[in-house]
């Protein structure tokens, strides 16, 4: 693309924002984030996003996931204006990412993956620093320091030094430093990883907090666990790309059903024939069936509703079936399903081929 | 899903943010004035170590040295008025390793990022920083030169002299201020950065003026000196603390006494702020650029 081509492509969105300042209020109530064929490719040539369209609604409690060096990051750090697009339409909260970087530093809130504080400073110092980075007036520090310490449950140890703080503590100051404007949205990248459960959950609830209180949060996490307690909205990124976007019910239901686990007394030999046997089973249609290590994963619609007669079929066929289990499908399955379809070829090609 | 209700989104444009430049200098200022008083090593490094020189280097080799130094200058100059500029102008030495050394920490520690990710005006935060690690500069050659001064040294121009002293301390602190933070952007590494510079600073010390005059020196270290700025930083305070012209490795006689040193020195010092200077705003800029490398 020439130069003078990206100008005027970035001349225009900006005029726009400028005469529909006034309107601005109202269009924010649609899209906080609003990306259409995002690319970003590194210098070395690694292509870490390649056609990223998403949409976030303003409110709404966003979910990012994918595997290790799928592009979440990449994505994040394009949001929040620490990397420019290689190509593509980037929007957040009404502000284009390269014409208007700091009108979209000014209204979002940041919180990296790595825990950033200055360990030198107090607790009480580290939320100062930002409310004066982030330009609040005077005369509203004192009160909303003291708040994000209650909210964070840090006011006891509000005058230590941070480095003396566990893990979870210096997480929790960090995400209170990514508040003190009160930003409207809020970018959440792996906030929990590698916290005890306690801690975990405890960050959770001051997410939801204020997530009800009309925050925006994009959420990127490795536990699934936290994406389906949390998020409204899920999408998933794989080699760069979007495969998936919807709730996590919704995505769910994608999988095609409910999971049937049996578990088999004999070895190898008889985890394929039960497989095959399942696979064959007329009630089951477009099922999934996968080996695991005690026996086979059937994932089918009518898997609640027919799972007996499986079981009767492989009790017929000479198997010994020594445990059984139905349950609704996780995020887990969801994530396996979504992302074991490309990762890996030959087990892609046999999903491929039974569920249309 | 929540709905903000038109009121909220009014509030948000309310609560926009209003930085402004100075606002933004003074708060990275105060930060980083706040980090050097909290950490230890900056004032033991600092000051403690340039202080240990002084009181070695007068009570070992007062003795000894005050016979060269009287061969370089002249008669009536004690050893202690001889080494108390040279002393200042390693205080600036070792705290201006320090600017690069807070920098690495902040890129190792996510504040590096945080700071790019809030709406501070980047030149401003940078400038806050350095006016943070210049005035503690200052204020450690004035301790210095008051500590100087209780072991017997004798500042001829006064206190207006203690003011220009600090002064040339200042100024001669730019070019390793911008080195120190050159070798942080380069190597991103904090041990990296203070062995780096670390390793430079004794070598620069000795091979100048700042603790005998250069006649009573090698060749090849009188040599070396002419290309070193520590020479015309020692040359330049020394002038200011005696009142003479003590500069040898370039003769200026254009002006008067003292000023023939000065005036040279601080031409130097300055041209070298100005080219390491632009090196490292080259290098902070394009580590906190958005562009993809």
């Amino acid at each position: 693309m020439s130069n003078e081509q990206s100008i005027a492509d970035a001349e225009t969105p900006r005029e726009h924002s400028q005469g529909s300042s006034a309107s601005r209020s109202g269009f924010a109530e649609e899209t906080s984030i609003d990306i259409s064929g995002l690319e970003l490719t590194y210098g070395d040539g690694t292509e870490a996003v390649s056609g990223v369209d998403l949409t976030v609604g303003d409110g709404e409690f966003f979910g990012f996931l994918g595997p290790n060096g799928a592009g979440k990051t990449t994505v994040i750090k394009v949001l929040a204006t620490l990397l420019s697009p290689t190509a593509g339409e980037v929007r957040v909260n009404g502000f284009d990412v390269r014409t208007e970087p700091r009108k979209i530093r000014e209204s979002i809130g940041y919180m990296a993956q790595e825990t950033s504080i200055d360990p030198e400073l107090t607790a009480e110092e580290n939320i100062r620093f930002a409310c004066e980075a982030y330009g609040v007036p005077r005369g509203d520090r004192d009160e909303r320091t003291a708040e994000l310490l209650d909210l964070v449950d840090l006011e006891a140890v509000a005058d230590k030094r941070s480095e003396e703080f566990s893990g979870g503590m210096k997480k929790r100051l960090d995400a209170a430093t990514a508040l003190v404007h009160r930003p409207p949205l809020v970018f959440l990248d792996e906030p929990t990883t590698g916290l005890d459960p306690t801690a975990r959950n405890r960050l959770w609830e001051y997410f939801q907090r204020i997530n009800e209180q009309g925050t925006t949060i994009f959420l990127t996490t490795q536990y699934l666990e936290e994406a389906d307690t949390l998020c409204e909205r899920l999408a998933v990124i794989l080699d760069g790309g979007i495969v998936a976007d919807g709730s996590p019910a919704d995505l769910k239901q994608e999988v095609g059903g409910d999971v049937l686990d049996i578990e088999l007394g004999d070895g190898p030999e008889a985890r394929a024939r039960a497989a095959t046997i399942a696979r064959e089973f007329d009630d089951f249609d477009a099922a999934t069936v996968e080996e695991t290590e005690t026996g086979i994963s059937v994932t089918a619609k009518a898997a609640r509703q027919s799972g007996t007669d499986l079981l009767v079929a492989l009790r017929d066929a000479g198997l010994i079936v020594t445990g059984f289990n139905v349950r609704a499908p996780t995020l887990d399955d969801v994530f396996l399903a979504i992302t074991g379809e490309r990762v890996d070829t030959d087990d892609g090609a046999a999903i491929m081929e039974e569920s249309p | 899903m929540s709905t903000p209700t038109e009121s909220g989104t009014t509030d948000r444009e309310v609560a926009r943010s209003a930085n402004t430049f100075t606002g933004d200098v003074w708060v990275n200022f105060k930060r980083w004035s706040l980090k050097a008083v909290r950490n230890p090593f900056v004032l033991v490094v600092s000051l403690a170590q340039p202080f240990i020189f002084l009181v070695l280097f007068t009570e070992v080799f007062g003795n000894v040295a005050g016979g060269a130094v009287s061969e370089g200058l002249g008669p009536g100059v004690d050893y202690t008025t001889f080494l108390v500029p040279a002393i200042a102008i390693q205080v600036a030495l070792a705290s201006a390793v320090t600017s690069g050394i807070g920098l690495v920490n902040d890129i190792e520690n996510g504040m590096f990022e945080k700071v790019l990710v809030s709406p501070m005006n980047r030149t401003a935060v940078f400038i806050g920083k350095t006016l943070a690690e210049v005035f503690r500069i200052a204020l450690q050659i004035a301790i210095i030169l008051g500590l100087g001064v209780l072991l017997g040294a004798e500042i001829t121009t006064g206190v207006v002299g203690a003011v220009g002293i600090m002064a040339v301390g200042i100024l001669f602190s730019f070019w390793f201020i911008a080195f120190s933070n050159m070798l942080a952007v380069l190597t991103r590494d904090q041990e990296s950065t203070i062995i780096g510079a670390n390793l430079l600073q004794f070598p620069l010390l000795f091979l100048s003026s700042a603790f005998l005059p250069l006649e009573v020196l090698p060749n090849w270290i009188q040599l070396f000196a002419r290309i070193n700025p520590v020479t015309y930083g020692v040359d330049a305070a020394r002038a200011i603390m005696l009142d003479e012209d003590v500069m040898t490795v370039i003769e200026v006689t254009a002006f008067d006494g003292a000023l023939d040193t000065i005036v040279p020195a601080v031409a130097v010092l300055a041209g070298l702020g100005l080219v390491f200077g632009a090196g490292a705003v080259y290098l902070l800029s394009r580590a906190s650029s958005s562009d993809v490398r």
